[in-house]
């Protein structure tokens, strides 16, 4: 009971610090636009988004990655460290302290460079890594353009034509930190891992870009603000993902978005899967497979190290908001939201309206990274061969299928509903076939991937012996348990 | 200048000008180095100290050398020198995960060699012992097989059960994993009050956790595709390398000792022996798996009919003396003080006695000159051959398939290097 009480303490605390940062972001954003420049909000939106809320959800993230694989364990997770203030001193305050002593540890740790190094290129490898994965943000929009002041504020640092190509692009940057890190450290655990690195992240790039090229055709941009879309009003209909499929008539607006994920459920898929073998994470964590080949990061110590790490989960942060923005309708609500906008009160008060619908976007985040933890502590490692089938026999041609359907498609009917009405038939199918096949296991990203893939005829029966019966349930039947 | 326009015969093919030298080039594979790492003596993958020097082409293992000895510790030769009760401490340390198996072997051999029958509820004893700790064997390795998969969760629901089982473990022989429980002639101690109750209980709990560890591994794609055709051995060659055991049984050869010669009570119990067929990683996991299932279903009927009686044969030559005795007679006295200062006088001869340990056959050659010390004891740890073979298992294959190869198989550094 006390842990469930503690849980939903944890979550009112995380909605409500979202929140107040939200309109903290807003209201300094209209402040400085106010007394300094024109488009001086952009440069604090810098700052609160990609220094507050990315650097402060990956650093909390290291440990709710850890309370939480407790949970998944059946263990507590860490509770040891605690502060030695007055009120303070017996708490374990759900393992916070614990991420102080992590960076005091690696900030002292000895900096430790191999001999036979290429020192140049062995520093280089962690900054190469980390600073992409930081920059990747500034196309998402992570909240609504309002009012504050009297002047314009948007919640996003760049709005380049180029929108989701810059990301495909800085995202692509990253490989070079994980392949000079292995290359660079002279060792040969090391130098697999970092082959692995680069083999993986390159061919999964095809796959990462492939799938958002029928989200691209739906929305007819590659903008994300565009792909997220601008609510309708009594005279417009919203465009984006703003937009509704099917809705009710009525002042409070019921229906059914236009959400990527219902548009492009493959390219959904495909994106997760891909994404996810970029931030090489378990099941994809075959460049650091720690029990294999130890990681292209082996040589790294002290705060080297955490760059690495810290970049694994800010990567992330950064995914979970883009997938967000892409699929999950950014930072609308799924009904409801013409009826919000359309108050009163969220008309004066600009910065309150954008707080809450930033709220929804990052509950939406923090949704996704849930998900992400969730596969990662629950699934086995691929290996290197499978990993490369996967992204090039799969994902590949089911990238590429369902770009000609979409488009084919959205040709046919430019309303979206014929799409949307595809994307929920995949969905059910996807589901009728996971739950057919009767492995449970097999949620998530590329759990689907699979299913679509059918399976093939596992020829594992065992003989048919006296023990037979007993002993082992045959491969792919129900268990044939007899005691 | 005739001579200088002569054509002079190439002496030597010269890729750049000859014709035919293009074409074998163009054939001519991209020239790659092999890669020799050490995986180990210290490696998250080595259970135990053992190198495996690996030759790499690629990520594909060309040539593997394991290499062992990084935990030997003369245990033949310690346990000339000193009784054989003495030898039971030493015995513990042969598999660390089942100390008990090999208390209970070793003792039986000698029993053998005397030519002694224990008690029947010290047999029972010896059974619940054993299967407890073929529990604790196979969930360390089931376990580890999930966790170098980086499946980290099946592994705790793993030691979740197996630190249950290390609970009662130490409750009956006071310790939760060098127990040294047993000796000649019986068992040391009786099970405690109201344990029977908790191991019931431990056990229920364990069932689930073995469910849950099947749910999240049996089924699961990932780690299907990992291990179902890997690691494969024959049954034939399996048979020719020595195998025992799981491993053995993964093959679909029907070979357990319980089974085939049954020794303690073993038949009088209903249990199932779990065979595979295609002898990958897949089936051995299975055949752990359900072994596991077994060894709870032994238990349960172990405890249930568990007789009443002594728990040591009543041979002052053989068992110490009750305490009474010996503080207040003079026979117990010196009964006592000759056990303890010569050792159990075994007769002369030799023996080879095996039992089903958790990984397979564990035998004892043991030789007595016929003083109070072995003469000669010599293991054959199940765990030896099955590393042996690795390289011809592996050879050819990828470098991550090593990983659940090695977990499965289950090989222990102490019974392997003694």
């Amino acid at each position: 009971m006390s842990r469930v009480l503690t849980i939903l303490t944890a979550c009112v605390t995380i909605v409500v610090t979202i929140f107040g940062v939200a309109a903290a972001a807003y209201a300094v954003g209209g402040l400085v636009e106010e007394h300094g420049f024109a488009g001086a909000s952009r440069l604090t939106n810098i700052l609160f988004l990609i220094l507050v809320f990315v650097m402060i959800i990956a650093t909390l993230l290291t440990m709710a990655e850890r309370k939480w694989s407790a949970y998944i364990q059946d263990r507590v997770g860490p509770n040891r460290a605690r502060i030695n203030l007055p009120g303070l001193k017996n708490r374990a305050l759900g393992g916070l302290p614990h991420i102080l002593t992590d960076v005091l540890k690696m900030l002292t740790k000895e900096d430790l460079i191999p001999g036979t190094a290429n020192r140049f290129l062995f520093n280089l490898g962690p900054i190469l890594a980390f600073a992409p994965v930081f920059a990747l943000f500034a196309v998402v929009p992570a909240g609504p353009t309002v009012n504050v002041f009297g002047h314009q504020v948007d919640m996003v640092v760049a709005t380049p034509d180029f929108g989701m190509l810059y990301v495909l692009a800085i995202a692509s940057l990253a490989v070079y930190g994980t392949a000079l890190a292995g290359w660079a450290s002279n060792n040969k655990f090391a130098l697999l891992g970092g082959v692995r690195a680069t083999s993986q992240m390159i061919s999964y790039e095809v796959a990462l870009g492939l799938s958002l090229v029928g989200l691209f055709l739906a929305f007819s941009s590659v903008q994300l603000p565009t792909i997220v879309g601008e609510l309708g009003s009594a005279v417009a209909s919203g465009t984006g993902q703003a937009q509704y499929l099917w809705r009710t008539d009525g002042a409070f607006d019921l229906g059914l978005p236009a959400w990527g994920i219902l548009l492009q459920p493959l390219g959904f898929l495909g994106f997760f899967a891909a994404s996810f073998a970029e931030t090489k994470r378990a099941p994809f964590d075959l460049p650091e497979g720690e029990s294999e080949i130890i990681g292209y990061f082996v040589e790294y110590s002290g705060m080297k190290f955490g760059l690495f790490m810290i970049s694994e989960f800010v990567e992330v942060v950064v995914l979970a908001g883009v997938t967000t923005a892409l699929f999950l309708g950014g930072h609308h609500l799924p009904f409801g939201g013409e009826w919000l906008a359309s108050q009163p009160l969220m008309q004066e008060q600009g910065w309150l309206y954008g707080a809450i619908l930033g709220t929804v976007f990052w509950l939406k985040v923090v949704f996704l990274i849930w998900v992400q933890l969730l596969i990662r502590w629950t699934f086995p490692r691929f290996r290197y061969d499978q990993i490369q089938s996967l992204g090039w026999k799969i994902l590949l041609p089911m990238g590429l299928v369902n770009v000609f359907v979409s488009g084919a498609l959205v040709l046919w009917d430019p309303s979206l509903r014929a799409l949307a009405i595809v994307g929920m038939l995949e969905i059910a199918f996807i589901m009728v076939l996971t739950m057919t096949t009767k492995e449970p296991a097999e949620g998530g990203a590329h759990g689907g991937a699979h299913g679509a893939h059918g399976h093939d005829d596992h020829g594992h029966g065992l003989p048919a012996g006296a023990h037979a019966a007993h002993g082992l349930p045959a491969h792919g039947a129900a268990p044939a348990s007899t005691h | 200048m005739a001579d200088h326009a002569k054509p002079h015969a190439p002496e030597t093919p010269n890729p750049d000008t000859d014709a035919y030298a293009h074409e074998s080039e163009l054939e001519a594979h991209l020239q790659t180095k092999r890669m020799v790492i050490n995986m180990g003596p210290s490696h998250p993958a080595t259970h135990g100290t053992v190198r495996l020097k690996v030759e790499l082409e690629g990520e594909t293992i060309v040539k593997i050398d394991p290499e062992i000895g990084f935990l030997h510790r003369g245990f033949q030769k310690s346990c000339e020198n000193v009784t054989w009760t003495q030898c039971l401490p030493y015995t513990d340390r042969l598999n660390y995960l089942s100390a008990m198996m090999n208390n209970f072997g070793f003792l039986n051999a000698v029993e053998k060699l005397i030519g002694l029958e224990i008690p029947e509820r010290a047999q029972y004893i010896r059974v619940i012992g054993s299967e407890i700790h073929r529990l604790t064997d196979h969930l360390t390795c089931v376990g580890a097989t999930g966790l170098e998969l980086g499946g980290f969760a099946p592994f705790l629901f793993a030691m979740e059960f197996r630190e249950l089982l290390h609970d009662r473990t130490a409750e009956l022989t006071g310790a939760r994993l060098t127990t040294s429980f047993g000796r000649v002639g019986g068992i040391n101690r009786d099970l405690p009050e109201g344990w029977i109750q908790k191991v019931h209980k431990s056990l229920d709990r364990g069932m689930e956790l073995i469910d849950e560890m099947d749910g999240l591994l049996t089924r699961n794609r990932i780690f299907v595709d990992r291990t179902k055709g890997t690691g494969v051995i024959s049954a034939e060659d399996a048979i020719d390398f020595g195998y025992t055991g799981p491993a053995l049984r993964a093959c679909g050869v029907n070979y357990d000792i319980r089974k085939a010669k049954p020794y303690w009570v073993y038949d009088r119990f209903d249990f199932k022996v779990p065979v595979g067929e295609h002898g990958d990683n897949y089936d051995r996991y299975l055949v752990r798996l359900e072994e596991m299932r077994q060894s709870i279903h032994i238990l349960r009927q172990a405890m249930d009919t568990i007789p009443a009686g002594p728990i040591i044969v009543d041979d002052w030559r053989i068992a110490l003396p009750p305490k009474p005795e010996v503080y207040g007679t003079i026979e117990g006295v010196m009964s006592h003080f000759k056990l303890v200062m010569e050792g159990i006088q075994v007769p002369a001869g030799e023996v080879y006695d095996s039992t089903e340990a958790s990984n397979g056959e564990l035998g004892w050659y043991i030789v007595s000159d016929g003083s109070g010390r072995p003469y000669k004891v010599h293991v054959r740890a199940p765990g030896f051959p099955v590393l042996a073979a690795v390289p011809h298992i592996i050879e050819g294959k990828m470098l991550a398939d090593l990983i659940p190869t090695f977990d499965t198989i289950n090989m222990i550094g102490g019974e392997v290097e003694q």
